[in-house]
């Protein structure tokens, strides 16, 4: 019974792990009078700090799934929602051969057990290839709704791309929080 | 060989009366019924299409084909014009080329494809892509459009053309209003009125006081319309009304969905399109899971409802095991089988990402897990689980009733 247990206690936290999808993209534009006052980017305090270009990479060596760009629990995954490309000819840093990178993004921040810190991540989705379909991810520590663009991993990253059509998601260190997101 | 001749000629003698008394058959093409009250659209992000189910009878009417790219938008209907449109994009060699979007316009009788209206903005596309395009009144359509713009286009379906851009940065979404006026929710925690004029041109915009905190605990593009008013829930499951009904919205007093011992229990909204209101009874139905900060995109197992007049909780509703009945119809085993209720017992049940409920005096809740092909239909007064609707696809995040 236990093993059964087990097998149902696993089989539904894969189900909400891995519910809901994907998807992708946005960006800034004109003005509707008087606009919206954006918080500030956390990208930008991140390029903000003066050594923010030579934070060290961080530390890798991570036992089990938090350490395997093919898990969804993967650590730089606290936010991604879509294919790991790692499971899709890509890597966490590199997409699949073929493909193309959204030049915008959505920004997450994820603690690295390993060293302890927080990072900044940018989730670009890869794109002019089909929906790759393996290794599914939804997580959403700090996820937005749309009005929040940057926070958003529902959208279409890929507009930004010469293809709309998405395939599967990196997810790059861009620099070392400076202080842990405000979205919880 | 003559002898052969004869007998095969004897045979055909004998059938020949019996074929002419068959009855003859000719190949036809379906139409479909009215549009009833209780069908819903069932888009599947795999195979780039909108299903059309009858509530009722779990039957397919027919289908529209919605190429987006990710998950297909759901189609619209207008009953005075009988037709049916679907927002779409398409790249001229299906993952590249030139990329088009574009309105196509369907008969609702018919389903046949009558025409198409091109327009130059880039739609957006997500995951749900929930209140991406809408109906404003029964002559427009508004597109939300996220790049380079955040930006609603302005489509006029009787004039067949589209009208202009309508630039919305830090806003997203379409919230229909009235014949000429939709909402948008803006990233400064206040909602947007933009008004158009006759011709659907931009005529002015007013905004509400600030009524949400993003950062703290924002609203999800998921809502329930009553008239002129909007509910939106926040990811803590606070329900904040917008009456757009005056030239700039009020935000009436928000309140709070659970009470301090289910906060404790950490109940809380989520899922995919986890809000719908009943406009004629004035309930609101919000799927409900046990999770905490992070969470508010996971299936819940029940599914709430309140009257909002009174502000308390007057249903709590479970979900059915969809992973059963999808898994089952694929096994090709019936719903009233032993190996159903095994089935049933053994598996464990996704829960609900998705909820719609249709406008009628007897409305219907269909309920729906976002990886799953099959629908769960409840009588929205009682909860009671009535049917599925089977092998609906294979995975998609949103529902529409009409």
């Amino acid at each position: 019974m236990k093993g059964l247990d087990e097998w149902l206690e696993q089989r539904a936290r894969k189900i909400a792990r891995n519910t809901s999808r994907r998807t992708f993209l946005a960006r800034l534009g004109g003005m509707l009078a008087g606009g919206a006052a954006l918080p500030l980017l956390p990208v930008a305090r991140a390029s903000a700090g003066p050594d923010s270009a030579r934070v060290p990479a961080p530390d890798e060596t991570i036992e089990g799934p938090e350490g395997d760009p093919k898990s969804c629990e993967y650590w730089r995954h606290c936010a991604i929602d879509g294919s790991a490309c790692a499971c899709c000819g890509g890597s966490s840093t590199t997409c699949p051969p073929g493909t193309e990178i959204s030049p915008v993004t959505w920004i997450g921040t994820c603690r690295n057990p390993a060293d302890g810190k927080e990072y900044l991540i940018s989730y670009n989705d890869c794109c002019g290839k089909t929906f790759c379909g393996r290794c599914i991810c939804n997580r959403n520590e700090g996820e937005r709704p749309e009005y929040h663009w940057y926070r958003n991993n529902d959208i279409n990253w890929c507009a930004g791309a010469t293809s709309q059509v998405y395939n599967c998601s990196i997810a790059v260190v861009v620099g070392q929080a400076t202080e842990s997101q405000p979205e919880k | 060989m003559v002898g052969l001749l004869a007998l095969m000629l004897a045979a055909f003698s004998l059938a020949a009366p019996l074929a002419a008394e068959a009855p003859r058959e000719k190949a036809s093409v379906a139409t479909l019924p009215p549009m009833g009250n209780h069908s819903v659209w069932v888009p599947d992000r795999l195979t780039q299409h909108n299903l059309l189910f009858d509530g009722d009878s779990g039957e397919v009417l027919g289908m529209i084909d919605s190429p987006s790219l990710i998950t297909p938008k759901t189609p619209l209907f207008v009953r005075s014009r009988n037709e049916i449109y679907s927002v779409d994009i398409a790249h001229s060699r299906g993952t590249r080329g030139e990329r088009v979007d574009f309105v196509s316009v369907y008969d609702a009788t018919t389903l046949a494809f009558k025409h198409e209206i091109v327009f130059p903005t880039q739609s957006g596309s997500s995951n749900t892509s929930q209140q991406y395009a809408e109906l404003i009144g029964e002559r427009f359509i508004g597109v939300f459009n996220q790049f380079p713009n955040t930006s609603v286009a302005v489509i006029d379906l009787v004039e067949r053309r589209f009208v202009e851009e309508i630039v919305t940065t830090g806003c997203a979404g379409v919230y229909p209003i009235d014949a000429h006026r939709f909402a948008a929710l803006c990233g400064n925690g206040t909602t947007v009125a933009i008004e158009l004029d006759e011709s659907g041109s931009f005529k002015q915009f007013s905004r509400s006081a600030r009524f949400f905190d993003v950062v703290e605990d924002p609203v999800a593009m998921s809502a329930g319309r009553t008239g002129l008013r909007w509910t939106f829930v926040s990811f803590e499951g606070q329900a904040h009304t917008i009456d757009y009904s005056e030239g700039t919205p009020v935000v009436a007093a928000s309140w709070s969905l659970t009470d301090e011992a289910e906060r404790s229990n950490e109940w809380r909204p989520g899922g995919l399109q986890y809000v719908a209101v009943h406009g004629k009874s004035g309930r609101l139905f919000v799927v409900m899971h046990q999770g905490g900060a992070g969470s508010h995109k996971e299936s819940g197992p029940e599914v709430w409802v309140w009257d909002m007049a009174t502000q308390k909780r007057v249903g709590r509703f479970g979900s059915p095991n969809l992973t059963a009945a999808f898994l089952g119809s694929f096994m090709g085993v019936t719903e009233d089988s032993f190996v159903h209720d095994v089935l049933n017992w053994v598996l464990p049940s996704g829960g609900i990402h998705t909820i719609a409920v249709s406008q009628d005096e007897s409305p219907l809740l269909f309920v729906r897990n976002g990886m799953l092909g099959a629908i769960g239909v409840l009588d929205a007064t009682t909860g009671q689980s009535l049917r599925t609707l089977s092998e609906a696809g294979l995975a998609g995040p949103t529902l529409r009733v009409p």
